[in-house]
């Protein structure tokens, strides 16, 4: 599974939402579940998917499907 | 659960709780409701709280009361208006007390004091309220000792550093929960020791929403907090069950001998006589040991008899099934000898084939698979299941082990009796009854907790409720101690009177599971029905409340006496009278005294 297809399993399962409306434009906005409780909880499932760790900024920023999904392209990307 | 062995006992994550959650079936489950109240943000522990409820049987639901109003929520929340089992209060120190927990140093003796008396009063204020609602368990999270205090090095050289004021005032919490009665203190700092502090908070989610706790953490606590609803509901295990070959030590005795064996104060044989000391250590809480090992019995005793090595003993095993049949059928011979129930039971195995046969075959079985090339970490496995854990441990607790040997050694004497009463004679059995005072509560309390199968109504009652029920004048509490020729048992039965328009209603009567078949109950009764008429009531009700476990004593009441009357009115299953105006039975001819105290 891509990183894309994979963070948007993550979001669907946390926002129980299907998976054919988490598009890449998909954000708090556009999807009414998405509180600053789930917010949190999305972030640390990603978290959890990935093992990654979001640093303060970006998960107050990662408000967005595709903003999500290129945040950690890079956090996975050698250095 | 967790803890260094974390490689080898895999807790699921938080996706695959949620996953699980959403797919099994709890609806016939018992329903059990939390109510959490806080200063902080928790609400991830409910998935937490729910799994591990449902793993212990329970259908939970969780509900929080709003963001940093616990005073008020005791007060008046609604949430509390419907019926709560559980209280759960989480608290950071930094929201109760900024200047204690952060600005330490700039605080004078004087302030640490006005400091604590002010925080003293909150917890005292809101363990008030809550027990002026509600009769749901309490428990209190405590405050968490600080890994890098004020005034650093300096801080632990003084009584009046930061850690040791935390301490404080961890220790006024927990005067004013034991004041509250069935409120109990949740150890914060062992949780967090266990996961460690690195990985205990989330600083960023702390600064974000005021969530400090990250969500091991969170697990952690909730499995801590079901220790605690698992022993208020009587769903503690009573019994661990051992294979012995690579268990309790290292090697085969039947292939290696006793000289072969490695067990003993070094490296190997130190890891299996560390689990042995954990063994004895459960056993002086009042679990019971039993084996259960593919051998020849008399190897295996001589292991017990002459191994330097061995720290359990002989006198620590309750039961023991050493044979070559199958351990499915042993368990429930070991069940059946010791009186208690297949889910009270936790059996202890290296072996795949064991584990997976009693795992097939006996499913309410819990089973604790140790793997049998890390018996370094035995000890912490056992230590960490958090199956055992009880709210109190009695006199009667301690002594269980030697109970069961007396019980043992009437069983002998029962084979050679001819005939059953003249066996219960030989006995030379002292029933005394009496009203429950200050020192039989808890052991009451306990029983009610605790006993599953003699138990009419199986209503669970904390130590406060049942201190309020002896005092009342609208109810009483009876128990009934029993000793013979081969010791003391102890108090072994109770019964709850609540007396009403002119009648008597039995609201508990129960027996314990090792003082079953000797007309126990039929004394306690007829010095319930004695009470009761002394008090001026024309009849006695009882009721029965069926449950999977006490079948047997469907028929109680009507074997004594009793006419079965309509339930139809009833949250019972069935009930049944008394008529006072008529005679009441004699207790049962085989009892050498019966001292009674209230009649």
């Amino acid at each position: 599974m891509s990183e894309t297809d994979r963070v948007v399993a993550v979001v669907s399962q946390v926002m129980g939402v299907p998976a054919e409306d988490v598009t890449p434009e998909a954000s708090a906005d556009t999807i009414a579940a998405w509180d600053s409780l789930r917010h949190m909880n999305l972030i640390l499932a990603l978290e959890e998917e990935f093992g990654i760790s979001f640093d303060d900024e970006e998960i107050v920023e990662l408000l967005t499907v595709g903003l999500i999904v290129e945040t950690i392209q890079a956090k996975r990307r050698p250095a | 659960m967790t803890g260094p062995h974390g490689a080898i006992v895999t807790t699921p994550s938080f996706a695959e709780i949620e996953a699980e959650l959403a797919r099994v079936d709890m609806r016939g489950m018992p329903a059990f409701r939390f109510v959490v109240l806080r200063n902080i943000t928790v609400e991830p522990v409910a998935a937490y709280l729910r799994y591990f409820a449902y793993r212990a049987g329970l259908n939970a639901r969780v509900a929080f009361g709003a963001y940093d109003t616990i005073l008020q929520d005791a007060l008046g929340a609604d949430i509390l208006d419907a019926q709560a089992d559980c209280i759960l209060v989480h608290t950071a120190l930094e929201q109760l007390s900024w200047r204690l927990a952060r600005d330490f140093p700039a605080l004078s003796k004087a302030d640490v004091a006005a400091e604590l008396e002010r925080v003293d009063e909150f917890v005292g204020a809101v363990c008030a309220a809550l027990r002026d609602r509600t009769k749901a368990m309490i428990l209190w999270h405590g405050l968490v000792t600080p890994a890098y205090p004020s005034f650093g090095i300096l801080d632990r050289q003084s009584e009046d550093g930061q850690p040791a004021v935390i301490g404080e005032l961890n220790r006024s919490l927990r005067r004013r929960l034991r004041d509250a009665g069935d409120a109990f203190f949740v150890d914060t700092d062992a949780c967090l020791a266990r996961v460690g502090y690195g990985r205990f908070f989330d600083w960023r989610q702390w600064h974000l929403g005021k969530a400090p706790y990250a969500r091991e953490a969170l697990r952690e606590l909730a499995f801590e907090d079901l220790k605690f609803v698992r022993a208020r509901l009587g769903k503690n295990k009573k019994c661990i069950v051992l294979d012995c070959d690579n268990v309790l030590w290292g090697g085969v005795v039947g292939e290696d001998g006793l000289g072969g064996l490695r067990l003993g104060e070094s490296h190997p044989g130190s890891a299996f006589r560390e689990l042995q000391q954990e063994l004895v250590s459960l056993s002086a809480r009042g679990v019971l040991i039993a084996l259960c090992s593919k051998n020849n019995p008399e190897d295996v005793w001589q292991v017990f008899r002459e191994h330097p090595g061995m720290v359990l003993k002989e006198q620590h095993v309750a039961a023991a099934r050493i044979n070559w049949n199958d351990k499915a059928s042993n368990l429930r011979d070991l069940a059946r000898d010791l009186n208690l129930g297949l889910d009270s039971m936790v059996f202890v195995d290296d072996s795949d084939f064991e584990v997976n046969l009693v795992r097939r075959e006996l499913p309410e079985v819990e089973v604790i698979h140790l793997p049998p090339e890390r018996p370094s970490e035995y000890r912490l496995i056992l230590a960490s299941s958090g199956l055992f854990d009880t709210l109190a441990v009695s006199q009667e607790d301690r002594q269980r082990g030697a109970m069961y040997q007396a019980e043992a050694e009437r069983k002998r004497l029962e084979d050679t009796a001819t005939d059953l009463e003249g066996y219960l004679r030989s006995l030379e059995m002292v029933a005394e009854v009496g009203l429950a005072d200050a020192a039989a509560t808890p052991r009451i309390a306990q029983q009610t907790q605790r006993t599953n199968q003699f138990n009419l109504t199986t209503r669970r009652y904390g130590d406060a409720e049942i201190a309020h029920l002896a005092a009342h004048e609208a109810s009483d509490v009876v128990y009934l101690r029993l000793r013979d020729r081969f010791g003391d048992s102890g108090i072994v039965a109770a019964c709850v009177l609540r007396y009403r328009e002119g009648g008597a209603l039995v609201d508990t009567f129960l027996v314990s599971c090792r003082a079953l078949s000797r007309g126990v109950e039929a004394v306690l009764l007829v010095e319930v029905l004695r009470l009761a008429r002394r008090k001026g009531c024309a009849r006695v009700m009882g009721e029965f409340y069926a449950t999977p476990k006490n079948a047997q004593v469907g028929d109680f009441y009507l074997r004594h006496g009793f006419i079965e009357g309509d339930a139809a009115e009833s949250q019972a299953d069935r009930v049944f009278v008394f008529d006072l105006s008529g005679a009441i039975p004699a207790p049962p001819r085989w009892f050498a005294t019966i001292a009674s105290t209230i009649t």
